[in-house]
C-alpha cells in the first residue's frame, strides 16, 4: 500500500519523461506569476483605461507584446498541462499511494482554469466584454443561486467597471496567492523530488517553446469595446473553446449544468477519489476517475475540433473572422494615442446636462430616470443609459433596432417594443440624445 | 585497477553535480530570459520637454513692481493618457515679464508670493528668494528658474518646464 505514485515500473526509456508533465506545470506557473506582476505595472482595471492599457503595452513598452503573450498563451499551455497533470497521476494511481500529491493537483486544475477565466475579461475588448456576458450568464443560470451568483459576480445590476475590479482583484490578489499555497501544501506534504532532472529538462524546453511562439505570435487584441462592431464575432482563447462550442448545442440554463455544475462535479469527484479508494473501492475509483477524466477529455477535444471546424466551413464566418484579423493587423501597425481624460476636456458639453428630449420624458424617463441615471421600482432595477455607448452593439442604428425589438438584443421584458408607438426619425432622434449621454 | 575506480568514482561524483544543477539552471534561465525583457519593460520614459506655448495674460493686465501670480494651463502625455495640469508660473512685469517659475529648486515644492517681506518663500523647507527670483536664504542651492516667453498676438505667453535640483539649470 505505499508504492509511490511515480515508480510504476515500465522498460520504456520514454516513460521516465512522460512522468515531467509537473515540471511543466511549475515552469508555466512560473512564467504566469512573473510576467502577471510585470503586466500590472501597467494595466489598470476600470473599463475607461483596461483596453487602453493594454494598447500601450502592446505598442509602446519594450518587450511588452512578448511578455503579454507568455502571460496569454503560457495560461492556455498551462490549463492543457494542468489537466495533463492530473491524467498522469491518475494512471500512476496517485489518487490511492500519494493522497495530497493527487488533490492538490485536482484543485490546481480548478485554480488554473479559474485564474483564465477571470483573466481573460481584463483587456476589456470586445471579445472579453463577450466572455464576461457569457460567465454572467453561466453564473446568473444556476439553479437556487443563479441569481445571487450573477450579482455577486459582476458587483451590480450589469457589467461595469465594479465587475472589472472585481475580476483584476480575483485575478491578481485571490488567485494566485491560493495556487501558491496548494503548491506550497505539495511541495511540504510531499517530500517528493523523484525525476527532478528530467522536470527540469522539461520544463525549461517547454519555456523555450512558448517563448519562442509568443516571439512569432503575439497575443491576440480585439477592438475596444465600444469601437467593436455590430458584426464582430468574438472567439474564447483555446482553452474556453470546448465550453464555447458546447453552449452553441445546449438550450438557456442547461449551459450553467454543462458549463459549471458539470465540471464542478466532476472535479469534486475526482478529488474524492482517495476516500473512495479508503473505503475499498480501488477498482470503483478507477473507473469512475477514468470515465471522467476520458469523458472530458474527449469531450474537449471533440468540440474544440468541432468549433474551429464550423468556423472554418461557415463561409461568411470565415470571411468574418478573416477581416477580423486583417483589422487587428492594421491596428497593430498603427501609432498608439493617448487618450485624453475627459476632466481634461475643458469645454464637455455632455448631454447629461442638457434637457432630455420629450419623447424621452413621454416614454423613457419613468424606468430610465430623468437624465438616463436608471431607477428602481420595487425588486426590479432599471439600467442606467449613462455611457451606454461604450458597451457593444449600441450605436444609434442599435438604439433603433433596439427600440424596435428589444429581444434581437438580449433585452427582456419589462423592456417593450415602441415600433408600434415610435416613427423611425422619432427612435433615432431618441438613440441620437441616448448615445451622447456619459458616466 | 584502483586508479580506474578513482577515476569513474570522480566522474561520477562531477556528472552528479551537474544534474544537481540543472534543475536551479533551468529556474535561472527562466528568471534571465523574464528578467532581461523585464528590465526593458520597466524601463522609465522619458517625455522631452513640452514645445507648447501656453497664453499668460495679455500684456495690458502686466503692469506693476511686484511678481504677478498667473495660472497656465498644460497637457501633459503621461503614459497613456494625456492630461491637462494648471501651473502657476509669476510674471515680473518690472523685469520685461520675465516669468519664473514656482518650484523650488531645492526639493520641488511650490513657492509663494510674501507680500509684506517682498520676497518668494518655499512653504517646505524655509528656502528665500528675492522678488526677482535670486536666492536669499535656505537649504536651494540656486534661485528660481527663468522660463522661456515670447509675445503672440499681444499676449505674453511661455513653455512650462520642470527643473530638479540635480539639473543645475532650467531645461530650455
Amino acid at each position: 500500500m505505499s508504492r509511490p505514485a511515480d515508480s510504476v515500473s515500465h522498460e520504456s526509456s520514454v516513460w521516465p519523461w512522460l512522468q515531467t508533465t509537473g515540471g511543466i506545470v511549475a515552469a508555466l506557473l512560473l512564467v504566469q506569476l512573473l510576467t502577471g506582476v510585470l503586466l500590472a505595472f501597467y494595466y489598470v482595471p476600470s473599463v475607461d483605461h483596461a483596453h487602453t492599457t493594454v494598447s500601450y503595452i502592446e505598442k509602446v513598452v519594450s518587450s511588452g507584446s512578448w511578455l503579454r503573450s507568455l502571460h496569454h498563451y503560457g495560461s492556455q499551455w498551462l490549463a492543457l498541462f494542468a489537466f495533463a497533470h492530473v491524467a498522469r497521476l491518475f494512471w500512476n494511481e496517485a489518487y490511492a499511494y500519494r493522497k495530497a500529491h493527487w488533490v492538490a493537483a485536482v484543485v490546481l486544475l480548478l485554480l488554473v482554469m479559474a485564474a483564465a477565466g477571470t483573466g481573460y475579461s481584463l483587456p476589456w475588448d470586445a471579445r472579453a466584454f463577450f466572455s464576461t456576458r457569457v460567465a454572467e450568464g453561466l453564473l446568473g443560470g444556476l439553479p437556487f443561486v443563479g441569481r445571487y451568483a450573477r450579482l455577486w459576480l459582476l458587483g451590480g445590476s450589469d457589467i461595469s467597471t465594479i465587475t472589472l475590479s472585481r475580476f483584476f482583484a480575483l485575478h491578481v490578489l485571490v488567485t494566485p496567492f491560493v495556487i501558491l499555497a496548494v503548491v506550497a501544501w505539495r511541495v511540504f506534504r510531499v517530500h517528493c523530488w523523484s525525476n527532478l532532472n528530467r522536470n527540469a529538462i522539461v520544463g525549461g524546453v517547454v519555456f523555450v517553446a512558448l517563448a519562442i511562439w509568443c516571439w512569432k505570435f503575439p497575443a491576440p487584441l480585439g477592438p475596444a469595446v465600444e469601437t467593436a462592431t455590430a458584426d464582430y464575432l468574438p472567439r474564447p482563447g483555446t482553452q474556453f473553446l470546448w465550453l464555447y462550442e458546447t453552449l452553441k448545442h445546449v438550450p438557456g440554463a442547461v449551459g450553467s449544468i454543462v458549463g459549471v455544475v458539470l465540471p464542478g462535479v466532476g472535479l469534486v469527484i475526482l478529488a474524492s477519489l482517495p476516500w473512495l479508494r479508503a473505503r475499498r473501492r480501488l477498482i470503483a475509483s478507477k473507473l469512475i476517475g477514468g470515465v471522467l477524466l476520458g469523458a472530458f477529455a474527449v469531450w474537449a477535444m471533440t468540440m474544440t475540433v468541432a468549433a474551429n471546424l464550423s468556423d472554418r466551413r461557415d463561409a461568411r464566418t470565415r470571411e468574418q473572422l478573416a477581416r477580423q484579423a486583417q483589422q487587428e493587423s492594421q491596428w497593430r501597425s498603427e501609432p498608439f494615442t493617448p487618450v485624453k481624460l475627459p476632466s481634461s476636456v475643458a469645454s464637455a458639453q455632455t448631454a447629461n446636462s442638457a434637457e432630455p428630449p420629450a419623447l424621452y420624458v413621454k416614454f423613457c424617463a419613468d424606468c430610465h430616470g430623468q437624465h438616463g441615471q436608471g431607477a428602481r421600482r420595487g425588486n426590479v432595477t432599471f439600467p442606467p443609459l449613462l455611457g451606454v455607448s461604450a458597451k457593444p452593439r449600441r450605436t444609434v442604428e442599435d438604439i433603433v433596432g433596439l427600440l424596435k425589438d428589444p429581444p434581437a438584443y438580449g433585452l427582456q421584458p419589462p423592456m417593450r417594443s415602441f415600433a408600434d408607438k415610435l416613427s423611425e426619425p422619432q427612435m433615432r432622434e431618441l438613440a441620437q440624445w441616448i448615445v451622447n449621454l456619459k458616466r | 585497477m584502483t586508479q580506474m575506480n578513482t577515476d569513474k568514482n570522480l566522474t561520477d561524483k562531477s556528472r552528479r553535480s551537474f544534474l544537481q544543477l540543472l534543475p536551479l539552471g533551468v529556474f535561472a534561465g527562466v528568471l534571465v530570459s523574464i528578467g532581461g525583457a523585464a528590465f526593458r519593460f520597466l524601463r522609465p520614459r522619458l517625455n522631452a520637454p513640452s514645445d507648447q506655448w501656453l497664453d499668460v495674460a495679455t500684456l495690458s493686465e502686466l503692469t506693476g513692481p511686484q511678481p504677478i501670480a498667473k495660472k497656465v494651463l498644460a497637457e501633459h502625455v503621461s503614459g497613456w493618457v494625456i492630461t491637462s495640469e494648471e501651473h502657476n508660473v509669476f510674471v515680473l512685469p518690472a523685469k520685461n515679464n520675465q516669468v519664473l517659475s514656482p518650484i523650488c529648486p531645492h526639493e520641488g515644492c511650490e513657492v509663494f508670493w510674501e507680500q509684506a517681506r517682498n520676497r518668494f518663500a518655499c512653504p517646505c523647507h524655509a528656502s528665500f528668494f528675492t522678488a526677482d527670483g535670486a536666492r536669499i536664504s535656505g537649504p536651494a542651492r540656486r534661485g528660481l528658474d527663468s522660463l522661456p516667453t515670447r509675445v503672440q498676438d499681444g499676449k505674453l505667453q511661455v513653455q512650462y518646464h520642470v527643473a530638479s535640483e540635480q539639473d543645475g539649470a532650467t531645461q530650455a
